[in-house]
């Protein structure tokens, strides 16, 4: 099984990869830090004795997907699973952010998405079933005031795979969105949970047990994978409603949590 | 002058045993996090022992390039300064963590930490600790007993248990202690284990979830402070002739658990030697030792 990882250095990216090398699939990972990659080659190969190739790539460039691409078609390599983890988020007000920061999070999040998943399908191996990620978020089910970019280009992904797995259904392509709630990958994942007290543990997935059921998921039936029970139990209310109704109300919660710690620093690779 | 390293010595029990040692006039190079902490570290050990030879050298231990950066800076300074003798290691840095987290190499972090870090930066000053005939001391815990490892599974991927990786890293600092004695006694370099005890340290309060922290803010309370557990990093890489055990509470030797035998530490050798990308050097007898 030969399996492709965008964001690979960051911690989903990390413990997606840890389960793959668990399961011996072997490995080709993307980040656009070098260091981050040529770490984690160097932890899988020690703990599973696996085949892990790496190359850096900014993927919002044309030009550095076709050189990865390239190095790909060098290779001669046929994959058989795509796991998109790559995402960027800045967090703030819409007015109150950089323009390119905006840009940022649709070029990466959504433009660079479409650009490996179009051109890893375009090189699955014959004849055999494809397995494709989307990492989504809990953010995708609804509008989000405060974070409206980011919840969009969420949403994007959301689409693309319900859309998509039933596109492909044929081809035998099967896809999953997962949509995680908080995840605590960095050090300012962890303190930010930390600053929410008790629902900030509640509303927390265990990063371990998300990426094993991902696979697990990936590899059954797709579809839309919401962590948790609670994540899940909130989302199905929430549907319920208004749209502008949950808009309004999770105003009220982000900026209330803006005023309690500076989220402007927050920057995470893979934001749930 | 004899010399000592120190990790994680910007705070709790690390700080309170440099002290310990800047008073028994070692020179000291103690390992922080980061460097503000430390440049506080340093203040109050300069305070307390006016004219310490103490300087700190900064790393995330957890990554392993860190790791290695650190024991080239220190192994540079041990050269130039202290004829490449190193006396005494003492491993101690430590972490807890509520969730599964990873390094960069994607290790569980209370694995990469509490054990193989001290088990990668021995390896580095191990010709220097060879020179001196030097003591490398773990700070350990009673909390490693009841625990075996989990040789299919050591980081945990599944059913994380944040306490049960902290134990289990806990008897692999006993277990690595034993296998260095295994291997290099006959160089003259000794390991043994404190455990410190239940210590007024935040060692909870640090990145974890609020259960941890709920927990760990009352239990402190009722630890004694640093200083007590110091006066046995003290007393192990000062009395001689060397103390013969291998684990010790306020000075006096403990009794450990039965999973500790040559067998498992021969085992946790092997497999930490693997995931540092590493080879420990086969014994010398008698090319190293106090001279
Ligand atoms: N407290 C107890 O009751 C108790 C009982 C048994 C065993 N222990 C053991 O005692 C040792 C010391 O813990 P402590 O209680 O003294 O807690 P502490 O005050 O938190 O000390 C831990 C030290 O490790 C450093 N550290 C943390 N993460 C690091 C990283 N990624 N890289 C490098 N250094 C890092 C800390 O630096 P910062 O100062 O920058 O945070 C600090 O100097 C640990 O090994 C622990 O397992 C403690």
């Amino acid at each position: 099984m030969n399996v492709f990882i965008s964001g690979a250095s960051g911690g989903l990216g990390r413990a997606l990869a840890n389960e793959c090398g668990k399961r011996g699939f072997n490995l080709f990972l993307t980040d656009i830090n070098e260091g981050g990659l040529k770490s984690i080659q160097r932890g899988l190969e020690r703990q599973f004795g696996i085949t892990v190739t790496t190359a850096a790539c900014d993927l919002t460039s044309d030009e550095s997907v076709d050189a990865l691409l390239e190095k790909i078609d060098g290779y001669g390599i046929r994959f058989d699973m795509l796991l998109n983890v790559a995402g960027v988020d800045y967090e703030g007000g819409f007015l109150e952010r950089q323009r390119r920061d905006i840009i940022r999070i649709i070029s990466l999040n959504n433009e660079a998405t479409m650009r490996v998943t179009h051109a890893i399908l375009s090189r699955r191996r014959e004849g055999h079933p494809f397995y494709l990620l989307f990492t989504s978020s809990l953010a995708s089910m609804y509008p989000m005031p405060l974070k409206a970019t980011y919840a969009a280009s969420k949403r994007f992904l959301l689409d693309m795979a319900v859309a998509l797995g039933q596109e492909l259904k044929q081809s035998r392509v099967r896809v999953l969105a997962l949509c995680p709630g908080g995840l605590v990958t960095t050090k300012e994942a962890m303190s930010g949970i930390e600053a929410q007290g008790f629902w900030g543990d509640a509303t927390t997935n265990p990063l371990e047990k998300v990426a094993a059921r991902t696979l697990h998921r990936l590899q059954g039936r797709g579809g839309i994978y919401i962590p948790g029970a609670l994540n899940r139990t909130l989302t199905f209310f929430g549907n319920l409603l208004p749209r502008r109704w949950v808009a309004a109300a999770i105003y009220q919660r982000w900026s209330k949590a803006q005023q309690q710690w500076n989220p402007s620093k927050i920057k995470t690779r893979t934001p749930a | 002058m004899k010399t000592a390293v120190i990790t994680g010595a910007s705070s709790g029990i690390g700080l309170a045993a440099l002290v310990e040692l800047a008073q028994k006039q070692y020179a000291i190079v103690g390992v922080g996090h980061d460097a503000n902490r430390s440049e506080q570290a340093l203040k109050q050990v300069l305070a307390a022992v006016p004219g310490a030879h103490v300087r700190f050298v900064n790393g995330d231990l957890m990554q392993q390039r860190e790791v290695t950066r650190v024991a080239g800076e220190i192994g540079a300074i041990l050269e130039s300064e202290y004829n490449g003798k190193l006396d005494a290691l003492v491993n101690n840095a430590g972490c807890v963590r509520s969730w599964y987290t990873t390094t960069e190499e994607g290790y569980e972090q209370q694995f990469a930490l509490n054990h193989l870090a001290g088990f990668l930066l021995t390896y580095h000053l191990l010709p220097q600790l060879k020179r001196a005939g030097g003591r490398v001391v773990f700070t350990g815990s009673e909390s490693h007993k009841h625990m075996r490892v989990r040789w299919n599974d050591v980081m945990f991927f599944s059913g994380y248990h944040p306490l049960t990786v902290y134990k289990q890293s806990k008897l692999c600092n006993i277990l690595f202690a034993k296998g260095l004695n295994d291997r290099y006694l006959a160089d003259g370099v000794r390991a043994y284990v404190v455990d410190p005890g239940l210590v007024c340290t935040d060692i909870g309060n640090k990145n974890t979830g609020s259960l941890v922290n709920f927990v760990w803010k009352y239990r402190k309370k009722h630890g004694v402070s640093p200083q007590v557990p110091a006066k046995t990093y003290g007393y192990l890489v000062e009395t001689e002739p060397a103390p013969e055990e291998l684990y010790y509470y306020r000075c006096k030797p403990n009794r450990y658990s039965r999973e500790v035998t040559s067998e498992n530490a021969g085992r946790l050798f092997e497999l930490s030697e693997r995931l540092c990308g590493i080879q420990y050097p086969a014994s010398e007898p008698g090319k190293g030792g106090k001279t």
